[in-house]
């Protein structure tokens, strides 16, 4: 059942598991939707959708699946005024409203119905109760509420049970996607995984193995046996590479963000952090500032750093051609002779893992944002959202 | 059906938090409850548990939890000092093995509601490691050779803060719920079910101020449910007149949990 639902959710990039998909069967079987579109809406979110990030994704599929577009067309104020009418309600009995749908056209087709209710929302002028023509509360036409027709457009009016379209339309948790751009906590979260406990590594045991320890003594019939074992601890180190330019300005918050959540996780081995304007050449500088003469030369970093220190640059690689290309330098200072292209291709050989986060990359290739393209194609680059965070780090702890 | 869970006298439930937890107990998954810190996931399995008359079991996730904790712990420790000391039964492993919360719930001898806090607070693994208890309900002792199944499938509620990432195997298995932040009107009735006696005028202008700092856009820490309701008490516990509330923000620390917010708040909300 609903095969089409299932795969406008794995179009919109849901990834729903056949297990998942017997489930909401399952659930339909026993009754659990109660025949209610909404409760079907529930039922299926919960089953399908296990992260609040990708609510907005299914409430799109959902969308598109029972209903075909949203209406475009806008109910005024003062017109819903007229509607909130509930003491009408007394006077409708179940026979009326029989006969009140015998009136208008029984044949009721979705864009005839709109289409007409659009003309009228525009020509009425006035409140109108009962009528057979305008918009109104008692009416026999297929628009208003507390109306008798079946198959019409309901304008306004209390409702007891929000209807599923009117929570899809909303799109409430569109905040929740995880392609949004990130805070703190988040940042957090995502450069814990930047976690490489040297058990793995070759280093000599210096710890006691307790739980070993006991399990050899009691194996050995209570005389003592002492085991050791390699200290958990993070071995990563890191590098973190920061544009401050012109054009990182509007990122002020964010970079500040991403910054103290580096240092706040000090589980690392070593953090390092040096700044650039645009483009890095034979200087960083070891403040935000960028002022002349405070800084290290590149060269010198390359030294005292080895290449497992995993670097992050955050740049968002806005740059003008000769500002990459150019072997001259420019008003910033000096460049060693070298372009910043060539600098950049220097830093991807001196460590083995290097991710470029960029807060406002253009999808794709954009050949309009040259630089970009061309940074791009030397070291992978990610967007600086929770999603393109996660993927830049478990591209940092890969081996390749 | 028999188990139907409903709002109870002392927990205010949305219709959909209301289905989720009846589909749960219909399909017999565990639920996973999401949302922000103080929207009452926790204080849900109590509401359950009461509502169903069922036993509650909590299991408090730590960040040094292992899952092997939750199914039963092996004292060897003590088996050691028995043995040493020549001890009566020392043979016999099935003394020294002590049942986690995982391994209680599945030895009641009537359903219980089990309640894991906070799984994301673990390690990443750890719920890959529960994956086939929760689905099979049943788990081996290796010392004794024995296993131990669910007499009766719990029904087990698990909360998470969004701490981290959950592993999409152990997600598939669960029906998902994200408590969304309690629009006015229900958050009225959650604070009745709390101080039915509360003033209208009070509660009002509390309401108002609330939802006011929570709109602040460079808040850090958003106030949540819990923080309302402690505040309402303690301004009514200091009778605090309605009107001056605003003006003055009394108890603001109540709502208010860091010192940048502090500042923020006043010079927003003040006229």
């Amino acid at each position: 059942m609903f095969l089409k639902f299932f795969y406008a959710c794995k179009s919109k990039g849901l990834n729903i598991s056949l297990g998942e998909w017997l489930d909401l069967q399952n659930a339909l079987d026993q009754g659990l939707c109660e025949s209610s579109l909404t409760q079907f809406y529930y039922v299926a979110r919960m089953l399908l959708v296990k992260t609040e990030t990708e609510y907005d994704k299914f409430d799109m599929a959902f969308e598109e699946c029972f209903k075909g577009v949203k209406p475009e067309f806008e109910v005024g104020k003062t017109m819903l005024s007229w509607l909130d009418k509930p003491e009408m309600a007394k006077l409708l009995h179940e026979e009326e409203k029989y006969w009140l749908n015998q009136v208008e056209e029984i044949h009721v087709d979705k864009d005839d119905v709109e289409e007409k209710f659009k003309q009228r929302l525009k020509d009425q002028d006035s409140e109108h109760n009962g009528g057979s023509y305008w918009i109104g509360t008692m009416g026999k036409t297929q628009f208003g509420n507390m109306g008798g027709n079946v198959g019409g457009v309901r304008v306004g009016g209390t409702t007891g049970y929000q209807s599923a379209f009117s929570v899809v339309g909303a799109r409430k948790y569109r905040d929740f996607r995880d392609d949004k751009v990130i805070d703190n906590r988040q940042f957090q979260l995502a450069l814990r995984r930047l976690r490489q406990f040297s058990t793995k590594l070759d280093i000599p045991k210096t710890e006691l193995d307790i739980n070993a320890t006991i399990d050899k003594t009691c194996n050995n019939g209570g005389y003592l046996q002492i085991e050791m074992q390699k200290p958990r601890k993070n071995a990563v180190k890191l590098l973190l590479l920061m544009d401050s330019g012109g054009t990182m300005i509007p990122y002020t918050k964010l970079l500040n963000e991403l910054f103290q959540s580096v240092h706040k996780s000090n589980h690392y081995k070593e953090v390092k952090t040096y700044y650039f304007h645009n483009c890095i050449y034979s200087k960083l500088y070891k403040t935000p500032e960028c002022e002349n003469g405070d800084w290290i030369d590149t060269e010198w970093l390359f030294r005292n750093t080895d290449r497992d220190y995993k670097v992050i640059i955050v740049g968002d690689a806005a740059m003008a051609p000769e500002e990459l290309y150019s072997e001259t330098g420019n008003y910033r200072g000096p460049n060693g002779g070298l372009s910043g292209y060539q600098w950049l291709q220097l830093v991807k050989k001196n460590y083995k893992n290097i991710v470029w986060m960029n807060p406002k990359m253009a999808p794709g290739r954009a050949p309009w944002r040259e630089a970009e393209t061309a940074v791009k194609e030397l070291l992978p680059m990610y967007k600086l959202t929770v999603a393109g965070l996660n993927e830049a780090m478990t591209k940092l702890m890969s081996n390749k | 059906m028999e188990n139907t869970f409903n709002s109870t006298q002392d927990y205010v439930a949305s219709k959909e938090l209301l289905a989720s937890v009846n589909v749960a107990i219909a399909l017999q998954k565990p639920l996973l409850i999401k949302g922000e810190p103080g929207t009452g996931k926790t204080m849900l399995a109590q509401a359950v548990a009461n509502s169903l008359g069922k036993k509650l079991i909590i299991w408090n996730i730590k960040s040094t939890t292992k899952a092997q904790d939750g199914l039963y712990m092996y004292d060897t420790i003590q088996r050691l000092y028995d043995g040493q000391f020549g001890e009566e039964g020392v043979d016999d492993i099935a003394r020294y093995i002590k049942l986690g919360k995982l391994g209680e719930a599945f030895e009641s001898d009537e359903q219980v509601v089990l309640l894991i806090d906070e799984i994301d607070k673990a390690d990443l693994e750890f719920p890959n490691d529960l994956l086939w208890e929760l689905d099979q309900m049943e788990f081996y002792i290796h010392e004794t050779k024995k296993t131990v199944k669910a007499k009766h499938r719990p029904i087990v509620i698990i909360t998470s803060n969004a701490e981290k990432e959950l592993p999409d195997a152990f997600l598939r298995r669960c029906i998902f719920h994200f408590i969304d932040f309690p629009n006015e009107e229900l958050m009225e009735e959650i604070v009745r079910t709390h101080y039915p006696n509360v003033e209208e005028n009070l509660m009002k202008n509390a309401m108002k101020v609330f939802y006011d700092i929570r709109s602040i856009r460079d808040i850090r820490k958003k106030p949540s449910t819990s923080e309302l309701i402690d505040w309402i008490n303690a301004l009514q516990i200091g009778g605090i007149s309605a009107d001056t509330l605003r003006q003055n923000l009394p108890f603001l620390g109540v709502v208010v949990k860091k010192d940048e917010d502090l500042e923020t708040v006043r010079q927003e909300i003040h006229y």
